[in-house]
């Protein structure tokens, strides 16, 4: 089932002609960003992709190999490791056979494990953008050439004690500091700078309440809170005097309520009522996603901030991970068992943050054609321009549709992990699952779905 | 159908959180609880022992009637009495009276939740998992029960029938710890009375009133009053039981000096006695985790750090020795010193609380007797601040820079003390771990399939847990006892428990009649 439009347009022929619109853009977006997938490095990939996603065990064995990859001090012990795990795949291809032939000889296996290693760097390399600040300006600016903005997110390893909080904060503050003395110069994007509700700040930073503190007890939300509220203060006041915008993400249930609630208690605040510029995630895989929306617009129109709230919108990435806790201590799952679900929620969602505008700003984050045309659709529907609504995507899984949304004329943010390899190793494996899912618009698209066929209601 | 483990509550929910609240609440207003002794049916109140809540030890929690050498000697025969007719009942019979059990167990959890905190100091999260594994083992028990009596499975030839029964064994002792003060007093009973037993249970003098709750859920369900008696007591009130001529099997959880004890004292023939005893132990462990140089120590820190301070250490699963190699184990030292600071030692009942008080003032003293102990030795010693003062509380101690002669690496401490270890590979882990003479849990943390194969094929312990927490095994997911001087490799929750409650027999008929098989 589709969303209806509006609640004025409930007849069956408006809802024809809504889905028409959806389709005609999903359809112009795809042609660009499809073109990409005919660079013959990139259809390689996709390629790649789409055989380790039909071969289940090898697919396991080498998201383990780029797990561990970080953890081995060479060569060799990277190859002791492809040749172990490429040994655990049942049924093996010519390919795979000769992969871990190669990675146990002594005469090769040095080289195998040099050239795994730098497989896996430059696969790194396409979804993280530098290994410091610094060092991710200039990929940025690039971005920014091309009428792309970014949210940064930096990577790390878990934070387990205090010191590692107080790390992570240190870097937090360093990268506002560092993107907003280099973003200052940059030229004007107007589409990127503002829209109705008012200026957009150019720096954008990504945050995560786990590595704000240690205290994450999913039985005791209040533990984390008071623990992460002062160092999510000290970000908020920098972001709020640099003028940058600082946007919590949302990660599993286990911390959804320490997360919202300490978004919403420190928002509230008096001090930050004039800034800055903030933001939260709402995944629409969460079964209770819609009343988590409420919650959050009943708050934004009681908090009366200066500065609109960004609610960006995701499906979510911990799927199996709730998946798999429910089964293990029996619980009924969090989150959508099916995914047409998470999308028709998604879209229920999109209809009700473009109508809440500008209480609340909306960012659609997603790769899924049919959702990003679907939430344009909505929001012209609802009477917003274009440059009112932002669309997200990811570095590395969204390169082609981000420029394929500039070319819309349409606002794009690209959320861009900046850190090294050891600490990136969890958000990349997480990339890599989701690319491979088999039921993932990306994959399907690669795999050759009639487009037709992808772009239907969910 | 696969067995199903009961659900756990959602604690991240805070309407699950405020009905636990509640349920301490009103449990709170009915103490002290009474907890008699009840032979065959009958029930004696001569509250002399009393139980407290180890947070606050003035909050008297049970008042309990320590069973005399006659109550011991009376529950023994009506147990006998009753084998001729619960023993001869058909196992399905029998398990359903256990499935009832369940149920109730079931509909009062949160009020039982509340009970193994105040009684035991159980922080919410296990005190609701002591419930579950309560409930588990009555139900696993129950099907357990049914599938021994209708497995046989003999060589037929023409003109024999062979058939193999299982047999009740007789009067069981129940001699519970009070660390899973439900879950494992349950756990033995069920195993015992679902084949067909009788037995005389005595709860730790800890506990009495975890374990009055699951008789009264026994009894309700279905259990005849003669089948099982509640002999609450110190040590002698076990003994007297492990002694008796009367007694067939013990089933006992708890320290190691004790189980060899009752080994030993069971080994003994009284005058009269026509049986050999037959003891299944569960004892203590000193549990190594082994972390390799490719382990993701993201993994490995909050895994440590529950498996050896979660209940402040009080399980005999509890990880006590990390065997780190010697590439990580200075980062890893580093990082465990740090999360370790982070824990909240505080009263059970607080939500969040990663380490409650211990059970008595007397594990107080013997936490803080290794602890100096290390220190006088030599060994660095890293102990978390902020302790309450009031209730018997030790601070979690991490302990490095060891050596492996030291008390504090080689003995069982039973509370919140982790030591870290250097090793130069895997190789080395796995000889100090072959070294030991307990083999309960273990565990290893690699991303090498054949590290896992290796270490596999080494391990002498009971449990190995590889690439998480060492603690918590599941009912009939993982069926949990251990080797050498942890156990005699009895497996409580896994598929042939059962038999260590049964005596075979083997009838074989001649159907033979006049050359012809009839």
């Amino acid at each position: 089932m589709a969303s209806a439009p509006t609640a004025s347009l409930p007849s069956q022929q408006r809802h024809d002609e809504f889905d028409t619109e959806v389709r005609a853009l999903a359809r112009q977006l795809a042609a660009v960003s499809g073109a990409g997938l005919r660079h013959p490095l990139r259809a390689a990939q996709s390629q790649g992709m789409e055989l380790v996603s039909r071969d289940l065990a090898l697919r396991t064995a080498l998201f383990r190999m780029v797990d561990v990859a970080p953890a081995c001090s060479g060569p060799v012990e990277l190859a002791e490791h492809l040749a172990a795990l490429l040994g655990e795949v049942g049924q093996q291809s010519a390919v795979v056979k000769a992969g871990g032939r190669a990675a146990s000889w002594p005469a090769t296996r040095r080289v195998t494990g040099g050239l795994a290693g730098g497989a896996i760097r430059r696969m790194a390399g396409r979804y993280i953008v530098g290994e410091t600040p610094a060092k991710a300006v200039p990929v940025l600016l690039g971005l920014w050439e091309r009428g792309v903005a970014a949210s940064v997110d930096l990577l790390g390893e878990a934070t387990v004690t205090q010191a590692q909080a107080q790390t992570y904060v240190a870097r937090c503050e360093q990268t506002l500091e560092v993107l907003a003395a280099a973003m200052g110069s940059w030229r004007g994007r107007p589409l990127l700078e503002v829209d109705a509700a008012g200026p957009l700040p150019r720096v954008n930073l990504s945050v995560k309440v786990t590595a704000l503190t240690p205290l994450v007890r999913p039985d005791a939300p209040e533990r984390g809170r008071l623990d992460a509220a002062e160092h999510l203060r000290r970000l908020l006041r920098r972001a709020r005097d640099l003028g940058a915008h600082l946007h919590v993400d949302m990660e599993s249930v286990d911390a959804h309520e320490l997360v919202l609630g300490l978004v919403l208690e420190l928002l509230s605040e008096p001090e930050f009522r004039a800034g800055p510029s903030a933001g939260i995630v709402l995944q629409a895989y969460l079964r209770d996603a819609e009343q988590t929306l409420e919650r959050v617009l009943s708050w934004a129109a009681g908090a009366c901030r200066e500065v609109p709230l960004t609610v960006r919108l995701v499906k979510g990435a911990y799927w199996d991970h709730e998946m798999i806790e429910a089964a293990q201590h029996g619980w009924t799952p969090p989150v959508w068992s099916e995914k047409a679900e998470s999308d028709r929620c998604f879209e229920r969602a999109t209809m009700r943050l473009v109508q809440a505008f500008p209480l609340v700003r909306p960012a659609i984050a997603s790769h899924n054609l049919r959702s990003l045309a679907h939430a344009v659709v909505c929001a012209r529907r609802a009477g917003l321009a274009d440059g009112d609504l932002e669309l997200q995507v990811l570095r590395g899984l969204g390169d082609e549709l981000q420029d394929a949304i500039v070319a819309q004329g349409l606002r794009v943010r690209t959320y861009c992990p900046v850190g090294d390899l050891v600490a990136g190793m969890a958000y990349l494996v997480r990339r890599l699952l989701e690319n491979s899912a088999n039921d993932s618009f990306l994959a399907q698209q690669a795999s050759g779905v009639d487009l037709d066929e992808l772009l239907g209601a969910p | 159908m696969s067995f199903k483990n009961e659900p756990l509550l959602e604690l991240r929910r805070e309407s699950e959180r405020d009905r636990l609240t509640q349920a301490l609440q009103s449990l709170d207003r009915t103490l002290p609880i009474a907890v008699p002794v009840i032979v065959n049916g009958d029930r004696r109140d001569r509250p002399s022992l009393h139980s407290c809540d180890p947070g606050e030890p003035e909050r008297t929690v049970a008042q309990a009637t320590v069973a005399t050498a006659a109550e011991v000697d009376a529950a023994v025969v009506a147990a006998d009495g009753c084998l001729l007719t619960w023993g001869r009942t058909l196992a399905g019979e029998r398990a359903a009276a256990l499935r009832r059990a369940a149920g109730e167990l079931r509909s009062r959890r949160h009020t039982l939740a509340a009970l193994a905190v105040r009684e035991c100091a159980k922080p919410w999260i296990e005190a609701d998992a002591d419930v579950c594994e309560a409930i588990d083992f009555l139900e696993y028990y129950a099907r357990e029960a049914v599938r021994l009596e209708s497995a046989s499975e003999l060589t037929q030839l023409p003109g024999e029938r062979n058939e193999l029964y299982y047999r009740p064994r007789g009067v069981v002792a129940v001699i519970a710890p009070w660390n899973f003060p439900i879950a494992i007093a349950a756990g033995m009973t069920a195993a015992a009375l679902a084949s067909g037993n009788a037995v005389c249970l005595k709860p730790a003098e800890q506990s009495p009133a975890c374990a009055h709750a699951l008789v009264e859920a026994l009894h309700k369900g279905g259990v005849p009053a003669a089948a099982l008696s509640l002999l609450p007591g110190e040590g002698e009130v076990g003994a007297a039981l492990v002694e008796h001529p009367g007694v067939h099997t013990i089933a006992f959880t708890g320290s190691g000096a004790v189980g060899l004890q009752i080994l030993r004292k069971a080994a003994e023939l009284a005058q009269g006695q026509r049986h050999l005893k037959r003891v299944v132990a569960e004892m203590g462990g000193k549990n190594c985790v082994i972390v390799d140089a490719d382990a993701d120590l993201d993994e490995v820190v909050p895994a440590l750090i529950s498996s050896a301070f979660g209940f402040a250490g009080q399980k005999c699963s509890a990880a006590s020795r990390v065997l780190a190699h010697e590439r990580i184990a200075e980062v890893l030292t580093q990082r465990m010193t740090g999360a370790m600071r982070t824990l909240l030692v505080d009263q059970a009942q607080r939500f969040g609380v990663d380490v409650p008080p211990l059970i008595e003032a007397a594990a107080q003293q013997r936490v803080e007797s290794y602890v100096q102990g290390a220190k006088v030795d030599g060994a660095n010693v890293v102990r978390v601040e902020e302790v309450p003062k009031h209730g018997f509380f030790a601070a979690p101690a991490l302990i490095t820079e060891v050596r492996s002669e030291m008390p504090v690496v080689q003995e069982e401490i039973f509370g919140p003390v982790l030591t870290i270890e250097r090793v130069r590979e895997v190789e080395q882990a796995c000889e100090i771990v072959n070294a030991q003479a307990h083999a309960l849990t273990g565990g290893l943390f690699t991303r090498n399939p054949r590290t896992i194969e290796a270490v596999v094929k080494r391990t002498p312990v009971g449990n190995l847990y590889v690439n998480r927490a060492i603690t918590g095994a599941m009912v009939s997911r993982q069926p949990f006892g251990g080797n050498r001087l942890s156990g005699n490799g009895t497996k409580a929750g896994g598929p042939d428990y059962l038999l260590h409650f049964v005596e075979p027999v083997v009838v074989t008929e001649n159907t033979v009649r006049h050359g012809l098989a009839l």
